[in-house]
């Protein structure tokens, strides 16, 4: 039980797929203009990340170690096709303001990687919690970053508008430069964050060592 | 006319690195220095263009005559995956020097977002072939210039000092910001 | 090493062909709601510009463009019983990040009566904030990009900075975009008054 908390958790702060392994990075900078998209983005990801470590943690052992990329590849593409689809015909709006974003899921390197490093050797209770782990750090990232700049940049959240008139919104905000400039904050304050509770965390993976 | 304009647009005006956020990932990882930058720079340009000649024409003879337009991204990233391999295994066989050169950069293309981004957005964009091979060349030059003015930018940084809390990845990104702006200055480039 | 070769063969069929039916069935069960939400949005659409329109009848022919980089995908005719409403035209036209697919509505009156957005390709928090219902080019007033034609005469120069209202540094959108209404409205008047003449 312990353990399982542990790979979960390791996704949030630690090894944040964003923050710190610095893979999958594209679609955390294009679509956080707004919140909605965040959240859109972000449960997209999670979805195929956790359909497929569990769909190639099944079949880990039938799966011949030299196609396994291929296959991994045919079996990302086919969930994020079908994220794609349903997007496309439930929630037709988000899905336009996302664009090609949805589609390159299949290759976000977050899922591949921890395809490749995890669900293919862990059973498909570990590997489902390590998705569901790592695509809620992915989440809580682009929900952060995408509030940050729909409130500076717009005035809004969630659409809404938060200021009286007179309030001018930072399009700097909203712009490709301001994205980077709030990603750079997040890395910064993950570095801190980790740092705080590195302290107790890391204690804990010392002692489960010795 | 219309080329130029396509051209000029994909490589600065719509940058895909620093206005379309993709490839950001072989952006920070191979940015360290400039031969890396341009060996990088050459290997995505060359599978980007050859990429878009084989998807380009299985899109439109193939899957919408068999409406089998689902199958986009499926069919598309097998492509890309396995042109990456003959040019691989094409390589090491015939040119073993420039193998030696390119090859750690081919392994690393596959899961480049931007090939496969210039993949679907030439469909999207409803480009004729000439215009869809364009729009690669340029966004694929558009990625190898932005590589390499960010290497250059990352050895200034090395010895320069730097705020505490943007120390080792955050300062990488505010420099992307910055250099971000700047592009943003060839919005008017063309009417 | 043949065995090899077979077992890896054996398995990427299997994979690629189960991935194959598994999307063939999902694209089975969305098709029919994709392009329903692409009928229902024009429907949505086409009552926001007519609100007292009873039926939108497609016309088949006889709208040109007086611009080659405009072209005029659809058009329909809005009507309240026998009275003839106005005109809406679905236009498309290039912008910043390629082509970018408008409905404008023109009333008997030669005004526009509205402007959608369908579809744009623009920079998001740039040209795209077109699209945006959030986004105001005039705070005070809460009008949209699109919202400011509403009740604009297509005699009118539309000419942005002067009597159109860009938005934020987004000057090649709003061009383009102006461009496309003004050149819609015009051939959608001018329409209307060879086939209304009698009957207004």
């Amino acid at each position: 039980m312990n353990s399982l908390w542990n790979t979960f958790k390791k996704g949030l702060i630690i090894e944040n797929p964003l923050l710190m392994l610095m893979i999958g990075l594209c679609s955390s900078v294009a679509v956080t203009t707004a919140v909605a998209n965040g959240i859109g983005m972000g449960l997209a990801m999670t979805f195929v990340l956790v359909c497929a470590e569990l769909v190639i943690s099944i079949f880990r052992k039938l799966i011949p170690n030299d196609a396994r990329i291929p296959i991994f590849i045919i079996v990302i593409a086919a969930f994020t096709t079908i994220v794609d689809l349903v997007m496309q015909a439930y929630f037709p709006e988000l899905s336009k303001a996302m664009g090609v974003f949805i589609p390159l899921i299949v290759v976000n390197c977050i899922i591949m990687g921890r395809v490749e490093a995890f669900a293919s050797k862990e059973k498909p209770l570990t590997a489902v919690v390590d998705a569901l782990g790592m695509g809620l750090g992915y989440t809580w990232v682009l929900i952060g970053i995408s509030t940050f700049r729909e409130i500076l940049g717009n005035g809004t959240f969630l659409d809404k508008q938060l200021f009286p008139d007179s309030f001018e919104p930072i399009l700097f905000f909203t712009l490709p430069p301001g994205g980077f400039m709030v990603f750079a904050l997040f890395i910064a304050l993950n570095l801190w964050l980790k740092k705080i509770t590195g302290r107790t965390a890391g204690n804990a993976i010392v002692s489960e060592k010795l | 006319m219309n080329l130029i304009k396509i051209f000029l647009s994909a490589f600065l005006i719509d940058n895909i690195v620093l206005m379309k956020f993709l490839a950001l990932c072989p952006f920070v990882g191979m940015s360290t220095d400039v031969n890396k930058s341009i060996g990088m720079g050459l290997a995505v340009t060359f599978v980007t263009v050859l990429a878009t000649s084989v998807t380009y024409p299985l899109y439109y003879l193939v899957l919408v005559p068999f409406n089998l337009k689902f199958l986009q991204i499926l069919v598309f990233i097998l492509v890309i995956a396995s042109l990456v391999q003959l040019v691989e295994f094409f390589l090491k066989k015939n040119v073993p020097g420039l193998y030696a050169s390119m090859g750690i950069y081919l392994t690393l293309i596959t899961t480049n977002c931007a090939i496969l981004g210039v993949t679907f957005n030439n469909i999207s964009y409803k480009f004729n072939f000439i215009e869809a091979i364009v729009y690669a060349t340029g966004t694929a030059l558009g990625f190898m210039l932005a590589l390499v003015l960010m290497a250059g930018i990352r050895e200034r940084l090395r010895s320069s000092p730097v705020p505490k809390f943007l120390q080792g990845t955050p300062i990488i990104f505010a420099a992307t910001s910055l250099l971000a702006v700047a592009f943003m200055g060839f919005a008017n480039l063309i009417k | 090493m043949k065995k090899t070769i077979i077992r890896l063969a054996t398995a990427l069929t299997l994979f690629s062909a189960f991935a194959c039916v598994a999307l063939a069935l999902v694209n089975f069960i969305t098709e029919p709601a994709i392009n329903a939400n692409n009928a229902i949005k024009l429907k949505e659409s086409q009552s926001q510009i007519f609100p007292e329109a009873e039926d939108f009848k497609l016309i088949e022919n006889g709208i040109t463009s007086s611009d080659s980089t405009v072209s005029i995908e659809n058009a329909w005719h809005a009507v309240k019983g026998d009275a003839s409403l106005g005109i809406i035209i679905k236009a498309k036209g290039k912008s910043y990040g390629g082509d970018a697919v408008l409905l404008i509505g023109v009333g008997t009156d030669r005004r526009i009566t509205g402007v959608r957005v369908l579809s744009l390709n623009d920079t998001p928090g740039l040209g795209a904030n077109a699209t945006k219902p959030t986004y105001f080019v005039d705070r005070s007033s809460r009008t949209t990009f699109p919202g400011q034609f509403v009740g604009k005469s297509i005699n009118d120069p539309f000419t942005v900075k002067e009597d159109v209202i860009p938005i934020t540094a987004s000057t090649i959108t709003s061009k383009a975009l102006t461009n496309i209404i003004k050149i819609s409205a015009q051939a959608g008047s001018a329409w209307l008054e060879a086939h209304t003449a009698g009957g207004n």
